[in-house]
């Protein structure tokens, strides 16, 4: 999977966010605020194709975590972003 | 022998906000005329080149039958005259002339930095009202490619500075700067409505426009912007800072660019990422009074 192209990571002193313009009739574009480890991952991996695994990857080799915990924080970002619509479909 | 005259086209230029913004029109149009408002943006040196050019033509439209995808047909200032569409890679705007007989027809690559409309049968008023109208909706979306943002507020000058205030309409944006133009010593207003802000490596300043509301208030000056004040009508006075993601989010939604153009949204987000983290953002919950406005001005020039 891929991360939207047209979506640019942005951030404002200590604060990090995504704005999603509505492309309906009507506007109701959207700001998504991400904390600093889902912007990192952002950074991350954007640009190119990825996995769970490559998540839990990055997750293991820059925090201090164990594989499950790693596994399951990777899931949970996941579902976020298909269920906001920031994957490419 | 003088059969080339009618096709010919003169230029008249304005420079808004330092943007160069040329029109292309028949020698005899009298488009400065139907301008008033732009009178103080004239700019003589044929040399700059040009930023964002208008080709006003009064030939019949090249109406085609498929006008593309509609994308909105809101307008406050038009109602259901209106309509926009994205047509392969252009966008299209059209807005019925007053006897209903013709339509006002746009054609605009997509970032507007080249447009070609045509006029359709219409008094000198009419005309005067959409071209201003059009030239906004254009310069909105082609400044953004310049570092520049127009912005909805309305924009008092306090001793050389400027402070924006932003609000959905029916808020006081304008009743708020009337407030501080009565109380508030050494201050005038700028603009209306429809100020622009622009990043320089002097700072951020905001620029009078041809555009300004109902209020007939068109300069062309600049200021450094000393801060954005977000209104609501409340039964109290309140004043609050908003820093980082608030300060952005009180601002966005007064920032003018069209959603279908991604690049264009996105510049518009990059430079107002870049305005935020120069100029303060507040949020002001005010009655219509001068304690309001009183409030407000000593939250931004409590340093002075």
């Amino acid at each position: 999977m891929k991360l939207r192209s047209d979506l640019v990571l942005r951030t404002i002193g200590s604060d990090h966010l995504i704005v999603d313009p509505s492309q309906d009739r009507i506007d109701l574009s959207t700001v998504y605020t991400l904390n600093s480890s889902a912007a990192w991952l952002w950074e991350q991996l954007k640009g190119k194709g990825f996995t769970s695994d490559t998540i839990v990857d990055l997750l293991c080799e820059n925090y201090d975590v164990d594989i499950d915990q790693a596994k399951s924080d990777a899931e949970i970002l996941l579902q976020d972003f298909q269920k906001q619509g920031l994957l490419e479909k | 022998m003088n059969l080339t005259t009618s096709s010919e086209l003169s230029q008249t230029r304005y420079r808004i906000a330092e943007s160069i913004l040329e029109f292309n029109h028949p020698v005899n149009y009298p488009l400065a005329q139907l301008l008033p408002s732009f009178r103080d943006f004239q700019w003589l040196d044929s040399s700059d080149k040009t930023d964002i050019s208008i080709t006003v033509s009064l030939a019949k439209a090249p109406i085609p039958e498929d006008l593309g995808t509609l994308r909105t047909d809101e307008s406050i200032a038009w109602g259901d005259r209106f309509r926009f569409y994205e047509k392969e890679d252009t966008f299209i705007t059209t807005i019925s002339n007053e006897q209903g007989n013709g339509l006002w027809y746009l054609q605009s690559d997509r970032n507007f930095e080249h447009s070609t409309l045509y006029v359709p049968t219409s008094s000198a008023d009419e005309q005067g009202g959409v071209i201003t109208w059009m030239a906004m909706m254009i310069f909105g979306q082609a400044s953004l490619l310049h570092n520049t943002i127009m912005i909805h507020a309305s924009v008092v000058n306090h001793e050389g500075k400027g402070v924006a205030f932003l609000g959905k309409s029916g808020t006081g944006k304008s009743t708020h700067s009337r407030l501080w133009l009565k109380h508030i010593p050494n201050t005038v207003l700028l603009n209306d409505d429809n100020p622009a802000i622009r990043i320089t490596d002097e700072g951020v300043l905001i620029y009078g426009t041809p555009w300004s509301g109902k209020t007939p208030c068109y300069k062309n000056e600049q200021l450094p912007l000393q801060g954005f004040v977000r209104l609501q009508q409340a039964p109290m006075n309140e004043f609050e800072w908003q820093t980082g993601l608030k300060g952005f989010i009180a601002v966005l939604p007064s920032c003018t660019s069209i959603r279908w153009n991604k690049e264009l949204f996105s510049n518009m987000n990059t430079i107002l990422e870049k305005i935020i983290a120069q100029v303060p953002v507040g949020y002001l919950k005010c009655l219509p009074d001068a304690a309001a406005a009183e409030l407000c001005h000593s939250y931004l020039f409590s340093n002075e």
